[in-house]
């Protein structure tokens, strides 16, 4: 068999085959921008969460809010302790009213809630508070 | 093209060869009729178009005739060939298609028949007023002994090439109509591709300025260490204040904290409750909110508790 009886057929073969190449270059590109776009919009939606989660709990401010909880309440009730990024605080005797001023206090300060305890112990209150940031 | 390959001169008498690699062929006047015409026009193709009312009334009926046109001088060179007789000679002496790379004619190579060229014992070729023609040897003068020697330096410029119609599916006009279709595809496909390279500029550019700003986020493996570790810090203090704020909700008339503790783990607190309506309705908000209840024995104190 000589190529040149067939020479028509691979002509159009051989253009066909060309076009063929050039629907997998596009296909690619395609396919492959796609996968790039949602890399990239993965690494974006990444890169915010953890700015937006460091922004929280990483706060370098904290360290100030922090001493609101041993302010919010009469120093007489108050045993504190800091040491790093870390507090101790034991409250006796407090009021509903100042257990219920300390909880929300607590409730919105960034920081991690090792150990909340409240009891009550007649008509008062007592807690241990432990949390680090 | 095909002037590398040997050139095998084809005429009525010759032998049958067998042919090892393809050849050019050139063929005698034995195989083309030729008609020379001054015509006012300028281009070969121009003249083509003519060639067939030329020939009216010279050609055998029923041929299949193609033309090939040449400039020669003043004159333009009509050569009406018939192929599929030439192909059944030419198969007749061995040379099958595939053999034959193209095939020229004895006329194209007029000015190297300087003097004649001897076909066998009786025939020659010699150029006669400007047109190679098959003479008798016995024609021939004494000073005109065939002397030329036969070599592919006859090869002319243009050639005609067999496309071995007979089995083809496709004309020449057709397979290049349909090439010129898949290439015009090809050509927007490519285009097409190569556009989608430029796109996603802004999303990337963003991702660029924030690599900037926070280099130790490029790598996906300490993004992903500090996402984990927020995110697992997040998600507890939440579920934390979450618990304590829902503890809160259920404190009203009729029902004290005694106690509550969360740590790391969980969280747990104690309800002391004036009657046994308003602890069930303590236990129906502690279900709604998905913790476990428990009664302490010999009392309307309600525990209720939850994991982290």
């Amino acid at each position: 068999m000589s190529w040149k009886r067939y020479q028509n057929e691979l002509i159009a073969l051989g253009a066909f085959v060309v076009m063929l190449g050039a629907y997998a270059y596009k296909h690619n590109q395609v396919t492959s921008q796609a996968k790039e776009v949602q890399r990239v919009q993965n690494s974006l939606g990444e890169i915010k969460e953890v700015i937006a989660l460091k922004k929280v709990w990483a706060n370098k401010k904290t360290t100030k809010k922090i001493v609101a909880l041993q302010t919010l309440i009469p120093a007489s009730k108050v045993k504190w302790s800091k040491k790093s990024k870390k507090v101790t605080a034991t409250y006796t005797g407090l009021s509903s009213n100042e257990l219920n001023k300390l909880t929300t206090k607590i409730l919105n300060l960034p920081v991690e809630v090792r150990l909340l305890d409240i009891k009550k112990t007649g008509s008062t209150y007592n807690v241990e508070f432990k949390c680090k940031w | 093209m095909g002037n590398n390959k040997d050139l095998l001169l084809a005429h009525s008498a010759m032998e049958r060869v067998a042919l090892v690699e393809s050849v050019n062929v050139m063929l005698t006047p034995q195989f083309y009729t030729l008609k020379k015409e001054a015509l006012p026009v300028k281009y070969a193709y121009q003249a083509k178009k003519i060639a067939p009312s030329l020939f009216e009334g010279l050609l055998e009926e029923g041929g299949n005739y193609n033309y090939m046109v040449t400039k020669e001088e003043d004159t333009w060179a009509f050569i009406a060939y018939d192929i599929d007789s030439i192909t059944v000679f030419l198969e007749s002496k061995g040379i099958t298609l595939e053999k034959v790379s193209k095939i020229f004619f004895a006329q194209q190579a007029l000015s190297s028949f300087s003097s004649p060229l001897a076909l066998n014992e009786k025939e020659a070729l010699v150029a006669l007023d400007d047109t190679v023609v098959v003479v008798p040897r016995i024609a021939l003068g004494n000073e005109e002994e065939p002397s030329l020697v036969f070599d592919s330096s006859f090869t002319p410029k243009r050639g005609v090439t067999l496309q071995g119609s007979s089995s083809s599916v496709l004309t020449q006009k057709q397979a290049l109509s349909l090439a010129a279709v898949f290439m015009l595809f090809a050509g927007m496909f490519v285009f097409e591709g190569s556009r989608y390279g430029g796109e996603n500029e802004s999303a990337g550019a963003e991702l660029e300025s924030l690599y900037e700003s926070y280099p130790a986020f490029q790598s996906s493996y300490t993004r992903q260490g500090i996402v984990d570790k927020y995110r697992t810090i997040d998600t507890k203090e939440r579920k934390k204040r979450d618990a304590i704020k829902a503890f809160s909700g259920m404190i009203f008339k009729g029902v004290t904290l005694t106690s509550l503790h969360t740590d790391e783990k969980g969280f747990q607190a104690q309800f002391s409750c004036a009657s046994a309506d308003v602890a069930k309705r303590v236990k129906e908000l502690a279900k709604k909110a998905h913790y476990n209840t428990a009664k302490v024995k010999g009392s309307t104190d309600l525990r209720i508790e939850g994991t982290l």
